[in-house]
């Protein structure tokens, strides 16, 4: 395993459990995923030299159910952009049959759509967060990045469910024996007016297509509304921000991670310590964060009430459709020249809106027209129809190798 | 004075539960450092906080204790400031949505008028962890005790309506005894479980404007409370006769001088609401099932205590104050005591005698039972007072019964008339200036000759039969 793609490998893996229902299964993850003795920097100064005194509730169960956690790949810095991210090298390469990244923005879709991958955000709350050191609690998840909906079911099916150590996590399970969620041979899906009103020609012409291509194998495709839709970003930002400002918080040099040396008292060693952690894109982050705070509290509170909005309004798109249908990645911009927020933003705006409502959303590679050609494109689901959106994908997938 | 002073008080309070507010380390901060800790506490990266029903059950119940009406959304924020004592960059409270709004005290004021204190909210939020500093030695250093870090506290924001020292303090005594009563807290200010900040502002009287507010903090007793607001109403008046402005700051009062003293000016953060504790949503059934265990309150107990033992309403405020020693009265009194010799002998001897040996009615030797043996013995003219008082102080030091007590001593009383007619017989004949005394009209002589037959008897003789016997003799 390449040491451009993991940062920390396993020497010595705990035996597989056997005859669990991922046994056999190689799984890598990041850096701010606590396996406990391993080194968990987050990709951060901030966090130099810690390591996790305990296992995140999803390496036992993954463990637990015979998965490998082989190693760590490299990430961006407390998981905020994708420029560094090397989790979807590691499936791409075969180095492991499954990777785990943290979904904030999209990461594992956007990640997976640049590997021609199956990239997959569950719904919020359905996978325990404890021992995830996240940014931005209300947004972020474990993302699963495979080659098959098959590996990314079986995961999820592994992962999910009841943690009593994570009590922001939704009341409700999936049930993955649900005769509903077995796969479709039809499905109405839905496209949404604005998100379509932002693309450039190009992109319009590669989306038409595959609207064609999915009615050819017989969905239904309606289009549909989200008044606000062009608040996501907005709305994404000021709340990530924020939240991203007091998770950061802790990071004060006290307990661990990097302290300057030699400060004259606390505030200085604060000043310099933090001043030396954070890379520019974070520190720009968080004084954005902070600056909603402090200075302009009202913007947040109207970004949290847009927020409760929105889900309102993507959650009555599923009223009408079974799934929606969204392009992942915008036509341009490759990852590596995402090094500023606004290129973040404008690199994840189409996948970020299932990080602000919560709801499950897959990036499907370009199965309809072939690999190469094809930049695929992202279904989402309503909040807990995860395993109907994994079967579905197997369907597509299906239909495809079989019209080969 | 021309002024009157409009007060509000901010009460802390921290909740005796078993474990800390978000995870399941004990709540003994007092422990040796760093003792109680987890990954939670420490707030180490990854972790999740994971709110105690318990800490709900003990809230809510303080809550109730205070009138308060409950609310059934109830989330919690994030207090954002930066500073060694605080692993999270962030403290959990509740601004948005408290756990509690609009109770009330009832105090009676300085004229013995009733009032009511009222209560703005009630909110739940963790205390911070304790610094230490070590300054000796070449290079000073702080050091961070994390013990008390998520330690569940109520904070009870008090309504402006008190206008004197006094009725802040009967306010804190009200507080902190219905407080105590539901088994919340122990809310002692000297030992630190319940601390008072004091917003003071002052109006010309009959005003009804409110004028810029003065934070005072730092009192260690309810006694000092009074103290540093009286002095800061003063200072107050004396800034405004001389035509100064008051400006909005926090001072601290010195308890060693006396005196307030301006603070640095502290850095007032944002509250935002937390993602990651979830709103907590109370239900009516758990509610109702908390109230349930509320036990009758002070005010409900004085008024019981008046019609049911035919106690002074002095007397049964004082018998109330306490649970514990509401209950440990009326267990007495179940064992066939008068209530009134029960309230005599815990008010005037027990409360004193525990108060000298630094014991509390709780955990005594002197449990309601043998106090009631030793009154019943007292009662039934077994012993008379001045040997029960010996009694009740062996009862300390002895697990012996107060009746085995009285045989091992011979404190038993002297009733029997021909042994005591005997006593009165010599000390008569002792004192026959005393008798010509008693007989010219000086009723002190028989108070002498009681006293001295009295003495004959080694304090055992039942002081009644010997008045009356020597009433015959003298007759």
């Amino acid at each position: 395993m390449t040491r451009d793609i993991f940062i920390h490998v396993d020497q010595d893996p705990p035996a597989a459990v056997r005859g669990g229902s991922l046994e056999g299964l190689t799984v890598s993850i990041q850096p701010n995923m606590s396996v406990r003795g391993w080194p968990t920097e987050a990709g951060s100064v901030a966090l130099e030299r810690y390591v996790a005194l305990e296992d995140a509730t999803v390496i036992g169960r993954l463990r637990n159910a015979g998965a490998v956690i082989t190693g760590s790949t490299r990430m961006n810095e407390l998981g905020f952009g994708v420029a560094g991210d090397t989790a979807h090298r590691a499936v791409s390469d075969g180095a492991v049959n499954v990777a785990l990244v943290t979904d904030t923005m999209g990461e594992a879709r956007l990640s997976a759509a640049a590997a021609a991958l199956y990239g997959f955000k569950p719904s919020y709350g359905i996978v325990s967060r404890y021992g995830l050191i996240g940014l931005v609690p209300s947004m972020e998840s474990f993302g699963i990045i495979a080659k098959t909906p098959t590996d990314i079911g079986a995961v999820l099916q592994a992962i999910a469910g009841h943690d009593d150590r994570d009590f922001s996590m939704s009341p409700a399970t999936l049930d993955f024996n649900d005769p509903a969620s077995r796969p479709a041979t039809s499905a109405t899906i839905g496209i949404v007016r604005e998100a379509l009103e932002m693309l450039d020609p190009d992109e319009a012409r590669a989306f038409t297509a595959v609207v064609t291509r999915l009615e050819e194998t017989g969905m239904t495709v309606r289009e549909l509304s989200v008044e606000d839709y062009g608040l996501f970003p907005a709305v994404h930002t000021v709340v990530g921000s924020v939240e991203a400002s007091s998770s950061a918080g802790k990071y004060d040099s006290v307990r661990y991670g990097h302290r300057a040396p030699a400060s004259k008292n606390w505030n200085d060693m604060y000043l310099q310590s933090r001043a030396e952690s954070f890379g520019l894109m974070v520190k720009t982050y968080l004084f954005q964060g902070a600056y909603f705070q402090f200075e302009n509290y009202e913007a947040f509170e109207n970004a949290c009430r847009i927020r409760s909005r929105l889900v309102q309004q993507a959650d009555a798109l599923y009223k009408v459709a079974d799934f929606i249908l969204c392009p992942t990645l915008r036509n341009g911009m490759p990852p590596s020249d995402v090094c500023t927020v606004n290129d973040l933003y404008e690199f994840c705006a189409s996948a970020l809106p299932a990080n602000v409502t919560g709801h499950p959303a897959m990036h499907i590679p370009g199965v309809l027209f072939g690999r190469e050609t094809d930049p695929g494109f992202t279904l989402c689901a309503p909040h807990l129809g995860d395993v109907r959106l994994v079967s579905f994908a197997s369907y597509l997938m299906n239909v495809a190798e079989g019209a080969k | 004075m021309k002024y009157e002073a409009v007060i509000g008080l901010e009460i802390h309070v921290q909740l005796n539960s078993d474990t800390k507010m978000f995870c399941d380390c004990p709540n003994r901060p007092g422990d040796e450092p760093n003792r109680n800790t987890c990954p939670i506490c420490l707030w180490l990266p990854g972790a999740i906080p994971r709110f105690s029903e318990e800490v709900l059950e003990k809230a809510t119940l303080a809550a109730l204790a205070l009138n308060c009406e409950i609310q059934e959304e109830n989330a919690f924020d994030q207090k954002v400031y930066y500073y060694p004592d605080l692993p999270k960059g962030f403290q959990l409270s509740q601004f948005h949505k408290p756990l509690a709004r609009h109770g009330w005290v009832d105090i009676v004021d300085e004229e013995g008028r009733p009032k009511k204190i009222g209560i703005h909210q009630v909110h739940m939020e963790e205390d911070v962890a304790k610094l230490v500093h070590e300054t000796e030695g070449r290079t000073p250093i702080s050091l961070v005790d994390f013990n008390r870090a998520g330690t569940p506290l109520v904070e009870i924001v008090s309504k402006p309506d008190i206008r004197t020292p006094y009725e802040a303090m009967e306010y804190i005594k009200a507080l902190r005894s219905q407080i105590r009563y539901v088994g919340s807290a122990e809310c002692s200010m000297e030992q630190g479980t319940m601390r008072v900040d004091a917003n003071i502002s002052i109006r010309p009287r009959g005003s009804d404007e409110f004028n810029t507010k003065v934070e005072v903090k730092n009192m260690n007793s309810v006694h000092n409370v009074g103290d540093a607001i009286a002095y800061e109403i003063t200072r107050q008046a004396e800034r405004v006769d001389a035509g100064e402005a008051i400006v909005l700051h926090t001072r601290l009062w010195d308890p060693d001088k006396r005196i307030t003293t301006a603070m640095r000016g502290k850095f007032e953060g944002p509250c935002v609401p937390d993602p990651s504790v979830p709103r907590i949503t109370i239900s009516e059934e758990w509610l109702h099932d908390v109230r349930s265990r509320l036990p009758e309150m002070p005010s409900q107990k004085v008024e019981r205590f008046i019609t049911q033992f035919g106690l002074t309403r002095d007397e049964a405020v004082l018998m109330s104050a306490e649970r514990d020693l509401s209950e440990y009265f009326e267990a007495v009194t179940a064992y066939a005591v008068s209530p009134r010799t029960a309230f005599h002998w815990i008010a005037t001897q027990l409360l004193p005698a525990l108060k000298e040996r630094d014991e509390t009615i709780a955990v005594t030797a002197v449990t309601p039972e043998r106090l009631a043996a030793l009154l019943a013995m007292l009662e039934g003219d077994k012993v008379n007072a001045r040997s029960a008082r010996d009694v009740l102080s062996k009862l300390f030091e002895s697990n012996d019964a107060p009746e085995a007590i009285v045989e091992q001593f011979g404190y038993a009383q002297v009733s029997d008339t021909s042994e005591l007619e005997g006593i009165v017989a010599t000390v008569l004949a002792d004192n026959p200036q005393a008798i010509d005394d008693f007989r010219s009209g000086n009723e002190k002589a028989l108070g002498f000759l009681i006293g001295q037959a009295m003495r004959a008897s080694r304090g055992k003789a039942n002081p009644k039969l010997i008045r009356d016997i020597l009433g015959q003799k003298l007759g």
